[in-house]
């Protein structure tokens, strides 16, 4: 570690992976929910489980892009974090604040939690993946601003780069397409065209570039290759992902109500969206096999390709399935949309995430480079575990999605939704299955941390 | 006389090889038929002549593409024949397998043009035949 204010990075990195947990255990009880509809109720609701799913993995994702951003700033712009004592405070009002919400959501009903909260001042709840209180809203701006005003003031101040501008970039708009959060109109149409503003032009749009970045930072550190030879890749990978993601926004706008120009526009454009994970393969393939040095940590050097491929696999391959309008207008909302979501978060932004801790936390633990074999060891076993029963989990619940198609949307004599849920039930198993075998690989992943502490650094071969 | 440490240059044949493995994914990804015949046309052309490093390239590329024939469309004629038509069940396990086996080999590709572009030998795993001599 080059600077001492890196290690700011280190809790945001623990709580990252001590909610990833919650996110996984709320996702097996939610998995065992679609096939024993009473298991916890009326303790944990399917509609609180899955609420409880998805905002703690948008959390833990979001202390993994701050921890990245505290790591990467300082070495990247080559001077100190301009104040580690607010980043250590922004770190505790956000795990409090992220820590009572989901106490909120598990101890009080939804409606009564909204009432608590002050909803009806500023209303801004009730919406999938936007359900966190107003004031939880405000929390996450305020810990937002104040982060980027420490990372922005230590790249003005230091030195600049395509990596820590980009990285930037992809986190003010972040922090900016998070506001219209905000924005609740009555209007159903209007409220879901802008709700995408968040939602899509996060994950399609603003964090591809951040995901970039980290990837780029991991890549020049293990791989020794030419700055000049990433910013090249980077500039054409985020051109690329801007490109087609902000118009190809236009795949979340068929048959909603809006203009019937966006089944042409969404369909091309989104049909395009494979192409910037499509390089940032090549990229990454490209970068390890011009490598100028072996770098000891083969562990992260195994995350970074896995990112590539995962991410390629799971926003591209499994996002193209079904992205095309007269393709979309059968698969929407259904288990294929499930399939792909799961890869495509797990691929792009869980593993990058995983990535940047697997290359940072050696160097903030005090190792010169990696950690031992032994340690390194059970870290790859981790990710074969975890990204082989997430392959698992997406091929399940796609075969689920084309039967649901068939029977429910298809046919010429459509079924009942929940007469269909039966006959898939099979694949639900199967996924629950492959969800405890994914648990057992995010466990190995935390014992990696404890295995072989005391035995020598791994060397380069 | 240069001094030791100059760049040598890219390898020989390592163009050739590149555009051998961007027509095989161009192949798969783009123009399926068009941009195996111009595949085709490359090496045939350059078999007796191109380096090592291009003719390992090529070949396995051009047997790739032949295996990627063969699984995707013939595996799944054969699924749909053996299946019908009018099956859901067809239909799952046609398009799992299509997807998954039309990105792995993408995905193999991928990995060669990296090769290729790093001025190194590939051999496609399972379906790629030994590389020449030379590599």
């Amino acid at each position: 570690m080059q600077y001492q204010s890196q290690a700011v990075a280190k809790p945001y990195f623990i709580a990252a992976i001590a909610l990833f947990v919650g996110q996984i255990l709320f996702g097996l009880i939610l998995g065992l929910q679609y096939v024993v509809g009473d298991f916890l109720f009326p303790e944990i609701p399917f509609n609180v489980a899955r609420m409880v799913h998805t905002n703690l993995l948008i959390v833990w994702l979001l202390f993994g892009f701050m921890g990245a951003a505290y790591y990467m700033i300082p070495e990247e712009s080559e001077t100190e974090l301009h104040s580690p004592k607010l980043a250590l405070l922004l770190f505790w009002v956000f795990l409090v604040a992220g820590a009572l919400t989901v106490v909120g959501y598990l101890a009080v009903p939804y409606a009564t939690l909204a009432k608590m909260t002050g909803n009806e001042l500023l209303p801004t709840m009730g919406r999938e993946f936007l359900e966190q209180p107003t004031i939880t809203k405000i929390g996450i701006v305020v810990v937002m601003l104040g982060f980027l005003y420490n990372v922005g003031m230590t790249v003005l101040k230091g030195r600049k780069t395509t990596v820590s501008v980009v990285l930037m970039i992809g986190l003010v708009l972040l922090a900016v397409l998070f506001l219209f959060a905000f924005y609740n109109p009555h209007n159903l149409v209007k409220d879901k065209f802008y709700w995408w503003w968040v939602v899509h032009l996060w994950v399609e749009g603003v964090w591809e570039l951040i995901m970039a970045s980290i990837l780029a930072f991991v890549l020049i550190k293990i791989t020794g290759v030419d700055r000049e030879v990433v910013d090249k890749w980077l500039y054409v990978i985020i051109a690329l992902a801007l490109i087609t993601g902000i118009i190809g926004t236009g795949h979340h706008y068929y048959y909603i109500g809006t203009p019937t120009y966006w089944l042409w526009w969404g369909s091309i454009f989104s049909a395009l969206e494979p192409i910037p994970f499509f390089m940032m393969t090549v990229f990454a393939f490209n970068m390890v096999n011009k490598r100028r040095r072996n770098h000891p940590n083969k562990a992260a050097t195994l995350w970074a390709l896995g990112t590539a491929v995962m991410a390629f696999l799971g926003a591209g391959v499994w996002g193209f399935m079904h992205t095309l309008a007269p393709v979309n207008f059968y698969t929407h909302g259904s288990q294929i949309t499930a399939a792909h979501g799961h890869l495509a978060f797990y691929g792009a932004y869980v593993m990058i995430v995983l990535t940047m801790i697997s290359y940072a936390m050696p160097l903030m633990r005090g190792r010169a480079a990696a950690n031992s074999n032994k340690s390194q060891v059970v870290e790859m076993w981790s990710f074969w575990l975890m990204t082989v029963s997430m392959v698992f989990i997406t091929l399940f619940l796609t075969g689920a999605g084309i039967l649901q198609v068939w029977l429910q949307r298809y046919s010429e004599d459509p079924q009942p939704f929940m007469v269909v849920q039966e006959k898939i039930a099979l694949f639900y198993w199967m996924r629950e299955v492959a969800g405890v075998i994914f648990l057992i690989g995010l466990l190995l992943y935390i014992a990696s941390f404890f295995v072989g502490r005391n035995e020598p650094e791994a060397v380069a071969k | 006389m240069p001094p030791s440490d100059a760049d040598p240059g890219p390898p020989e044949g390592q163009g050739l090889a590149v555009a051998a493995e961007t027509l095989y994914l161009v192949n798969l990804l783009l123009v399926p038929g068009v941009a195996f015949v111009i595949l085709l046309v490359l090496y045939f052309r350059h078999r007796a002549s191109a380096p090592a490093l291009a003719l390992g390239h090529l070949q396995q590329t051009v047997a790739a593409s032949l295996w990627a024939g063969l699984l995707l469309i013939l595996v799944n004629g054969l699924i749909l024949w053996l299946g019908g038509y009018d099956r859901a069940s067809t239909w799952m396990v046609l398009l799992l397998y299509f997807v998954s086996c039309h990105a792995a080999l993408v995905l193999l590709g991928v990995v060669g043009l990296a090769r290729a572009m790093a001025g190194k030998p590939y051999r496609y795993p399972l379906i790629g035949p030994r590389l020449p001599t030379g590599n």
